[in-house]
């Protein structure tokens, strides 16, 4: 299974990363890898999560990291290619 | 306006948001905001358990699509509302609740009364806020609302520190709402609905698989319109019960583990299922690698994270239902005057299973009182304008199987969380929401005993509701699967409660009228009774056989197409062409 990079921009509010990490945990996805990071607005930080899951595992994750409301926006950099992914709020994935 | 406390501008923020009425009680954190309540428009209602209060404002949500609102204190007021919320939030319903917190400077600290209650709740609520400044106040009640009952509804926490509500603030209640993350689509894509329609215009065995949504996007008239057009049968699922009229002849009844065989039997053979706000649950689907195997789906939901969950969608539509059904029907009405499929076959063989297999039950021998027959009977007399709020077991799977629902939002029940304890005071928000509408719990003898305590709070409010205990003297429903997978090993089953509560006594006590019944002779004039006290809640003890079974059945984990009429009788397959 390939490694993917959500590129997560989230609000920069207490608890956030609270949310994201519980998201993970009670859904019984694995991340292999967390950083959090500051963006160029002092509103917003930045999550790299790695997580080692494809396809329709990946969709739902992103699917449900997008309900949080602190969420702002997910990239999806994919492993073999250097242009990210965007995926807005509310996306439409299966058509 | 400017220049009060935070527990005022509380208040006129809950005011500014359309508040009629909330149920909480008071404590210490949460005591500032009880003084301007003292003298707000807003009806409060003191419950006597928090867990009552949450579920009384799901009850009244359900009725009145409007936000159902609760308030309790710090620590174990609010933990005491994590049930109904974690409920709230299965069942998708538009609650907002308030707690106190201690104060900002004892957060953390392990101070009297203090539970993180947005870490409790994090999990499961739509989304909760900890508040710690009063100017911030307004802000989180408008964003609650907003929040709560848009998209696909739920509850949301709003935390507040008690200095934060002592505090001084400039009140000023916002007039919209914007939140970067969180967009809620309410128009479909024209391209989905066109597809959808294509989809649909090709099919020979198509079932509107309806679920919840449909109600809580009030898309009854819609969904109705759609449906004649196509001449497709419609099921409905646990909690949509009334979004389609239960005597409309395309009607085949609730799907799932106690679904009629005819509605198994649509979804499972169905080459298309028009998914309508459901949520292809477990408890529908049975074994979800042999669910409608055959089927290609529709998804029609207001919630992307639900597309695709549990079962792959070859087209979705994402969008409020409203809208959707709306768009859909033109689309069809085109598709269709193009390529218009003969349905009747499939119909034929709906009806054939209808006829072969309604749902009913053997009357015994013995001249003993037969819970369906007591739910046959409650719904015939009350009608079918009638709100019916269901415990969770046996009792709650008949009240969905017998009664007769015409209208939606005339049954509440807990279908995702499966609380016990929710029907009384559930029903109790209901009656305060549809003042006007005779609201009956039916209850089981062991829900009953988990939240009766809203019976006070209901006789000294004046909501005047009814409760029939269907009193089979057991945890009935567990007991079925002790007769059916444990050898009829009765592990603390037994709640010998045709012993001890005496119920209509310990309804009298609660300042309601107690009424009994164990013979089926009694059972219309002892309702008819019931349903002439107006005045004052009503709790009859209907006490019935213990030994009655829900049918029909899919076990736990097996597939639909293993559906069995009763004990190791499955339907006559042969005989019927599927
Ligand atoms: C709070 C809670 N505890 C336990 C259960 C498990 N459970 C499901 S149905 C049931 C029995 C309910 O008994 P009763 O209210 O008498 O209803 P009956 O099945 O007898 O109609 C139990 C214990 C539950 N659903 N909810
Ligand atoms: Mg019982």
């Amino acid at each position: 299974m390939a490694q993917h990079t959500l590129e997560v921009i989230v609000e920069n509010s207490p608890g956030v990363l609270a949310r994201v990490a519980g998201l993970f945990a009670r859904r019984a996805y694995n991340i292999e890898r967390l950083s959090v990071g500051p963006t160029s607005n002092p509103e917003t930080s930045k999550m790299d999560i790695v997580v080692n899951l494809d396809g329709h595992a990946l969709e739902q994750v992103i699917a449900q990291l997008d309900k949080l409301i602190n969420v702002i926006a997910i990239k999806e950099i994919l492993p073999d290619s250097p242009q990210p992914t965007i995926h807005d709020t509310q996306p439409d994935y299966q058509n | 306006m400017s220049g009060m406390s935070g527990a005022s501008a509380l208040v006129a923020s809950l005011e500014a948001a359309g508040v009629d009425v909330m149920f909480g009680i008071p404590g210490g954190a949460i005591l500032p905001a009880y003084d301007p309540i003292f003298s707000s428009s807003i009806r409060h209602i003191l419950v006597r358990h928090e867990q009552g209060a949450g579920h009384a404002a799901t009850g009244y949500a359900q009725v009145t699509g409007r936000v159902g609102v609760c308030i309790a204190t710090s620590g174990p007021g609010a933990t005491n509302l994590v049930t109904p919320l974690a409920d709230a939030a299965m069942d998708s319903v538009p609650v907002v609740a308030i707690t106190g917190q201690v104060p900002t400077a004892a957060i953390g600290t392990d101070a009297f009364q203090e539970a993180d209650i947005r870490g409790i709740t994090m999990p499961f609520a739509k989304h909760n806020y900890l508040v710690t400044d009063p100017d911030d106040i307004p802000r989180a009640i408008a964003e609650a609302f907003y929040i709560a009952s848009t998209g696909r509804p739920g509850p949301v926490l709003v935390d507040i520190a008690k200095d934060a509500l002592q505090k001084m603030t400039n009140f000023k209640y916002p007039t919209s709402v914007s939140l970067k993350g969180y967009q809620p689509k309410d128009l479909p894509d024209a391209q989905g609905v066109l597809d959808a329609a294509d989809l649909i215009a090709h099919s020979h065995k198509p079932v509107f698989y309806v679920g919840g949504g449909v109600i809580k996007a009030e898309a009854s008239r819609e969904l109705l319109e759609l449906a004649q057009l196509l001449g497709a049968p419609v099921v409905t699922t646990l909690m949509a019960r009334g979004a389609f009229p239960d005597s409309h002849p395309l009607h085949f009844g609730m799907p799932g583990m106690h679904g009629t065989v005819a509605a198994v039997t649509a979804l499972q053979k169905a080459d298309l299922l028009i998914t309508l706000g459901a949520r292809f649950d477990d408890r529908v689907t049975g074994k979800l690698s042999t669910f409608a195997v055959n089927a290609k789906v529709i998804h029609a939901d207001i919630d992307p994270a639900e597309i695709g969950k549990n079962r792959f969608a070859d087209v979705a539509v994402l969008g409020d239902l409203k809208h959707t059904i709306a768009a859909l029907i033109p689309a069809l009405a085109r598709a269709l005057s193009k390529n218009r499929p003969d349905l009747t076959p499939w119909l034929q063989q709906m009806n054939a299973l209808k006829a072969s297999y309604p749902l009913g039950y053997d009357l015994p021998k013995d001249g003993a009182l037969l819970p369906q027959y007591v739910i046959e009977r409650l719904g015939k007399i009350s009608g079918p304008q009638t709100i019916f709020a269901a415990g969770v077991g046996q009792h709650q799977m008949w009240a969905s199987q017998f009664l007769s629902f015409e209208h939606p939002r005339t049954w509440l029940n807990s279908g995702g969380l499966g609380t016990m304890g929710y029907a009384v005071p559930a029903a109790m928000g209901a009656k305060v929401g549809a003042p006007d509408t005779t609201v009956w719990a039916i209850d089981g003898d062991g829900c009953f005993q988990m939240t009766n305590q809203e019976l006070v709070t209901c006789a000294l409010n004046n909501i005047p509701i009814k409760v029939a205990i269907i009193n089979n003297d057991s945890l009935g429903m567990v007991r079925q699967w002790q007769t059916l997978f444990y050898e009829g090993r009765y592990s603390n089953t037994d709640l010998e409660s045709k012993r001890v509560p005496n119920f209509p006594m310990l309804a009298e006590a609660m300042g309601c009228v107690g009424l009994s019944c164990d013979r089926p002779e009694d059972v219309d004039t002892t309702i008819e009774k019931a349903m002439s006290i107006n005045n004052q809640p009503v709790v009859v003890d209907f006490r019935v056989h213990r030994d009655a079974m829900v049918w029909p059945m899919v076990a736990a984990g097996t597939s639909n197409d293993d559906i069995m009429i009763a004990r190791e009788t499955a339907p006559d397959w042969d005989s019927q062409e599927l």
